[in-house]
């Protein structure tokens, strides 16, 4: 690989990392109160594998970067400043209700399976590899979304209500899962990372026809919403202050 | 009292292809797709698994061994043919459990668990029969996205994270109290 391309890889995978990691740190905060225990677990289960992706991207920017892949990804999490994230504002927003968590993950995860598809066929091997093994699981994440998406679309009046309300307040943040990257043009050029329009277009279509299904209208929007992924919503901080808090108080014990 | 649970599904798991569907327990849900996603939330996070069944627990048949050994050989409807398929589930030795044997076809449940016991190569200590039109499965095209996931993580026994050992040395060798107060205010 050119040499000069490493560095805005990593950036790349960072913003995935990021994506993956406070998404997470979002979903686990159902556990123990979603609303039976049988999605309790399940929902507990799709917020580690959410980690554990985190955890393969960080390593592959630890890697990228010449830092330790066993220490560096701990140090990126636990340690670094609000501004120097990089996650999507979709997955920042508080957890809300359980159609508001549902209708997220489903937007997230239809366009991961999209994105994992593509990064297949980057020509970094590790990152190739990766995405193929990611998206074993993202496919059942995605199946088990889509269930729940036409249950409670096409359920009660009150469900459905719900779930056209969360898709109304999430759709203008879901234009910035796919918004193009400064960089992203060299990488694309040399086959490194897939390019953001096409993925863009396949996604819209894909989640459109599953919401039809539910009965879901999609929310017209004007221009997506301004500003790249170093600005942030407000609840960003107290966020990362939660999830930071316990590492902080002991910055070299080990684990 | 309305009962505002979602009913409830038995769960079979097949370890490897080739070996039986073994009971392995129950979810609620509120349909079967729901009920086989659910199963594979709740019991196939680390044992291997080829495929999952499920069956709505209402369709269910069964007795114990006792409950068996009354059973009288059930009135042949007049009406009816033997036309309806049902799975059998035989617990055979005390410490194994609920395992898919075979098919019998009856008119009903009660004619399945008499056949299902006659057909026993030895006396069970349970028999289930379930109708086969119930049982929602796993297609194989689906395996690798259900169940592959969990065989590549790590199963950590708690005793991975040495909370034991660490707590044993603690009680052993005190922490003085001041260091536990100043603890996180340092650095």
């Amino acid at each position: 690989m050119n040499l000069e391309l490493r560095l805005p890889l990593a950036d790349a995978l960072l913003r995935l990392a990021d994506d993956e990691m406070i998404l997470a740190h979002r979903d686990s905060e159902w556990t123990g109160h979603a609303p039976i225990l049988e999605e309790d677990i399940a929902f507990a289960n799709i917020a580690l594998d959410e980690m554990g992706h985190a955890g393969v991207w960080y390593r592959l920017v630890a890697e990228l970067r010449g830092e330790d892949p066993d220490t560096h990804p701990d140090q990126l999490v636990f340690h670094r400043a609000l501004d120097e994230f990089r996650c999507l504002r979709l997955v920042e927003l508080p957890k809300g209700d359980w159609a508001f968590t549902i209708v997220r993950q489903f937007l997230f995860d239809s366009a991961e399976v999209v994105r994992l598809q593509a990064l297949r066929r980057s020509e970094y091997p590790p990152l190739a590899k990766a995405a193929a093994k990611i998206a074993i699981e993202e496919r059942y994440h995605d199946r088990h979304l889509r269930a729940w998406v036409r249950r409670l679309g096409l359920g009660t009046e009150e469900s459905h209500r719900r779930m056209q309300a969360a898709l109304d307040q999430l759709w203008p943040y879901a234009t910035q899962l796919f918004e193009p990257q400064v960089s992203e043009s060299e990488l694309v050029a040399a086959g490194l990372f897939p390019a953001s329009e096409p993925m863009a277009a396949e996604w819209a279509e894909a989640a459109a026809a599953i919401l039809a299904d539910a009965d879901l209208k999609i929310p017209t929007v004007g221009p997506g919403m301004n500003g790249g992924r170093e600005n942030h919503t407000d609840h960003l901080e107290p966020l990362l202050a939660e999830m930071q808090s316990v590492a902080r108080l002991e910055p070299q014990a080990s684990w | 009292m309305s009962d505002t649970q979602w009913p409830r599904y038995e769960v079979f798991v097949q370890e490897r292809p080739g070996r039986p569907h073994q009971h392995a327990g129950s979810v609620h849900a509120p349909d079967p797709e729901m009920a086989l996603l659910n199963a594979r939330d709740v019991f196939v996070r680390r044992p291997e698994c080829a495929s999952l069944w499920v069956a709505p627990s209402a369709t269910v048949r069964g007795g114990t061994a006792e409950e068996l050994s009354q059973l009288v050989a059930a009135p042949v409807s007049e009406e009816g043919s033997p036309d309806i398929e049902y799975l059998v589930f035989a617990k055979l030795e005390e410490r194994g459990t609920l395992a898919h044997v075979g098919e019998v076809h009856a008119t009903g449940p009660d004619d399945a668990l008499a056949a299902a016991k006659a057909a026993a190569s030895r006396p069970p200590l349970a028999l289930w029969v379930v109708p086969a039109a119930r049982v929602e499965r796993t297609l194989p095209e689906e395996a690798a996205s259900m169940f592959d996931p969990s065989r590549h993580k790590p199963f950590r026994d708690q005793a991975f994270y040495h909370i034991q050992t660490a707590l044993r040395r603690l009680r052993r060798d005190p922490l003085p109290i001041a260091s536990l107060q100043n603890r996180g205010k340092k650095r």
